[in-house]
């Protein structure tokens, strides 16, 4: 190849190269002292009014969960034929927010996607906060919370075992594994942290708790080796897992036989919205994160940007499966599937399929522009934009199908009431008061993981670079 | 077991992961004790230098992996097969399609439980709070930016001053011998005592909680939304009907299947009713059923006013077999059997027309029985 080629070459492979992944000389010794210093530090004034904000929002959800329960579901605007209304909206949001957790700290790690590991703690947490907001839901939608124990296979007075053909079941265990699993793998993620706060942390109490949750993890290699080897299997399972999820959700749908439910598409394009609404949620709490806690250097642009892609790449994902549901309504034949889907778009609640198709599709297509990737608010408009275009989709989904089916004389518009808004808003306000906590008594960036990536952390030889 | 003496290492810390490697090759094979690295992130090439084999994560994971898979699919089988065969949506009890989803998720969970819950505490044996490196003054300098090199002691004697200096011409910065905690004591007697009283403490604790809320659980508002129905319960008015009467009467004139219309507008017209069955075995058998169901559990099998219910329903029932009780005609308790007197309801939907009259009968032999004539003992009693 002759001189000007070869430049023109080495050029066009030096822009691919990924940029580094932390900004400026970052020693590892230096790691600990800005990630975990501030764990369990007296909070600033606006950590408090935020939380103050949050509780209160929480608080006013449980007062009126706690309503519900008392009176009775009545309360909801849900009736026939809309059986299913916000309680199962939220449920499908909240599960879907916790997925870009383990997409990020399962999938991408699978990929060897370095930029991760800046954002991987924190995402997972939110995957444990999401799904407690989501488990929330179905408890309180089964009308009798206390008798949701029924619903595990256990040998009974009744003589009777759950039916295991039921989505709805398929839903408890899946939900429930994943939870589980994500715990898991989050609590493993977080031992050699606690244990570098343990070894901080004056002898006293809290020098003690970081002991035992540390388990006395004392950084071993011959502990490393395992530790590493089962946190790869972990990752290997939880990325099925997540996959499953999502689906089991669908299931939900497009198992019964309601026109505009009863779709082949639904797993696929469940698991690309959870993904889709997840990672706006990540972008706009790390947005949040890194300008308060002052860790511009370790969630750099970069990563910000590499969050956007994969927004802007399942937006595109969403607006195919939204032709895609139109083109099977229309290829069905089926006359009742025609009706359904003109109602998403017209009828009485085709704002909010306007909402979603705009919200969505139209507006993340800004994020083709470098500049939108880029800065804060752009992005924060964006992720806003999906946010509450994906809850409208799962509105769209449930309710737009479900007030006008097969029975004519059983059409009936659903109106939420003042006390499905309240609960909407509680929910809201435990995850970010969960997340708030998160980010006062543990470390919000994988500090171990991180110090793994810097340069010169590992050997020179390079033999075991993997 | 007998308690290992002497250090339990000689600790050598370095300032790079490049240092540590070069170290690992200069002392490996020339101690003849463990050796053991402690990194504050996991080291690439570590593995190989200190010679691990490959962990047997995978391997477990596998084995548990496919116990959870047959576990799932035996519980589903058996449950939705065979111990409780439910037929839904036409599908045959034994639909494996169906049963994938939950198989997949126990397996799942098994799986990823023992990878994580099997590194923790089977591989690297954690937690272990009283480890004696925990105490050793390098560890906060090993959990964040150096790295140790450790010929370890599994109970055999080291020779601190000779590894030391085999360490420091590997080229460790700094040379620590990391002692043994002393071992715990006996328990004191305090101790102990202060550790019964409270496992008998909570036990009580449980015992009290889990007796309490079974029995007062069910009974509490939300819980009890069972029993509050919109029904009208016995001695309660209707607030739905104007004359506070949970039905309508029946259309004038209706006449009632079964048994013929007998009004009855009050116990003086009663009076005077005759009762219509034969005094007959068949008769007082039939009485005595329909006494022992409907009424003995206020008035007592024997009439005497004194049944099972009494005490808790706060009212007395009349003594039906002595005093003004006994004074009663066939007419007078028959009519109140249909009408219910003061807190007694009617029974007029309970009894057929004929157990009433039986009953009646049946009240007459019990007081017949108590009193009984000389005459009533075959061969004579006495």
């Amino acid at each position: 190849m002759t001189g000007p080629a070869a430049a023109a070459r080495a050029s066009i492979l030096e822009s691919l190269r990924p940029p580094p992944v932390l900004q400026g000389p970052v020693r590892i010794g230096d790691l600990d002292d800005q990630l975990l210093t501030p764990v369990g530090r007296r909070p600033p004034l606006a950590w408090f009014i935020a939380f103050g904000v949050t509780s209160t929002a929480a608080l006013l959800g449980i007062v009126l969960i706690l309503y519900t329960i008392a009176t009775g579901i009545g309360v909801w605007g849900n009736n026939i034929p809309v059986a299913w209304a916000f309680d199962i909206i939220n449920f499908v949001f909240w599960v879907g927010i916790g997925h870009a957790g383990t997409l990020i700290s399962a999938i991408l790690l699978l990929f060897r996607a370095r930029w991760r590991n800046s954002i991987s703690r924190f995402a997972e947490a939110m995957t444990i906060f999401a799904v407690i907001c989501a488990t929330l839901f179905p408890l309180i939608h089964v009308g009798r919370p206390w008798l949701a124990f029924w619903l595990a296979p256990y040998p009974n007075q009744r003589g009777m075992w759950p039916n295991f053909r039921s989505p709805l079941l398929w839903d408890v265990f899946a939900v429930n594994t994943y939870f589980l699993i994500s715990l898991l793998f989050w609590y493993i993620g977080l031992i050699p942290d606690l244990a570098s706060l343990r070894d901080r942390t004056p002898p006293g109490a809290r020098r003690f708790v970081y002991s035992v949750l540390s388990l006395g993890w004392r950084a071993a290699s011959s502990h490393w080796h395992h530790y590493e080897r089962a946190y790869l299997v972990i990752a290997g399972l939880a990325t099925g897992l997540v996959l499953s999820v999502h689906s089991v959700v669908s299931f939900d749908f497009a198992v019964s036989l309601v026109p505009g439910w009863h779709m082949t598409i639904f797993p696929p394009y469940f698991v690309a919205g959870a993904v889709f609404a997840g990672f706006a949620m990540v972008v706009m709490a790390m947005v949040v994160v890194r300008s308060t806690m002052h860790l511009e250097h370790l969630i750099t642009a970069y990563h910000l940007d590499m969050m956007n892609r994969v927004i802007l790449a399942c937006s595109c994902l969403m607006g195919y499966a939204y032709l895609l549901e139109g083109f099977t309504a229309w290829y069905s034949m089926n006359p009742s599937i025609h009706h359904t889907f003109r109602q998403y778009i017209g009828g009485t609640y085709g704002l909010a399929g306007w909402i979603t198709i705009v919200c969505n599709v139209v507006i993340p297509q800004l994020l083709w522009l470098r500049w939108f990737r880029r800065n804060i608010a752009g992005m924060v408009f964006v992720s806003l934009a999906v946010t509450v275009g994906m809850w409208f989709e799962r509105f769209v989904i449930i309710v737009s199908s479900l007030h006008q089916d097969f029975l004519s004389s059983s059409w009936h518009v659903y109106r939420p009431t003042l006390v499905d808004y309240g609960i909407l808003l509680g929910s809201f306000g435990l995850f970010f008061s969960l997340v708030l906590l998160f980010a006062r008594v543990l470390p919000v960036i994988a500090t171990t993981e991180m110090k793994m990536v810097l340069p010169g952390a590992q050997p020179r030889s390079g033999k075991g670079e993997r | 077991m007998n308690p290992a003496q002497g250090p339990f290492s000689v600790l050598g810390v370095f300032d790079t992961p490049d240092a540590l490697l070069e170290a690992i090759g200069k002392v490996k094979g020339r101690t003849g004790h463990r050796l053991e690295a402690y990194t504050p992130y996991p080291v690439h090439g570590l593995d190989r230098a200190l010679g691990y084999r490959k962990s047997p994560i995978g391997g477990m994971v596998f084995v548990m992996g496919l116990v959870g898979a047959l576990s799932a699919l035996v519980l589903e089988l058996w449950t939705s097969g065979w111990d409780y065969p439910l037929v839904t949506a036409g599908k045959p009890v034994v639909s494996w399609e169906a049963f994938v989803p939950i198989l997949f998720e126990i397996t799942v969970l098994f799986a990823a439980l023992t990878a994580g819950l099997g590194m923790l505490l089977l591989l690297n044996r954690l937690p272990a709070l009283r480890h004696p490196m925990l105490r050793s003054r390098s560890m906060a300098l090993l959990t964040r930016d150096r790295f140790g090199l450790a010929v370890e002691s599994a109970g055999e004697p080291l020779d601190p001053e000779a590894l030391a200096l085999l360490l420091e011409d590997a080229g460790a910065a700094a040379i620590e011998v990391v002692e043994r905690p002393p071992a715990p004591g006996p328990a004191s007697p305090k101790l102990l005592a202060a550790a019964l009283g409270a496992i008998l403490l909570a036990c009580l604790a449980a015992a009290g909680t889990t007796y309490w809320g079974i029995k007062l659980f069910p009974r509490l508002i939300p819980m009890a939304h069972m029993l509050d129905q919109p029904r009208l319960d016995p001695q309660s008015g209707s607030s739905f009907f104007a004359d506070g009467s949970g039905m309508r009467p029946p259309v004038a004139g209706t006449v009632s299947q079964g048994a013929p219309p007998r009004p009855l507008p009050n116990a003086e017209a009663s009076e005077g009713l005759v009762n219509p069955l034969p005094g007959s075995a068949a008769v007082f058998r039939r009485g005595r059923a329909a006494y022992d169901t409907h009424c003995a559990v206020c008035h007592g099998l024997l009439g005497n006013g004194e049944g099972s219910l009494t005490d808790a329903y706060g009212a007395r029932p009349t003594h039906l077999t002595a005093g003004a009780g006994r004074e009663l005609s066939d007419g007078a308790i028959y009519h109140v059997i249909v009408s219910g007197k003061n807190a007694m309801p009617p029974y007029s939907s309970d009894l057929t027309e004929e157990e009433r009259w039986a009953a009646v009968h049946y009240v007459r032999v019990l007081e017949r029985a108590l009193d009984a004539l000389d005459t009533d003992f075959q061969g004579g009693a006495r």
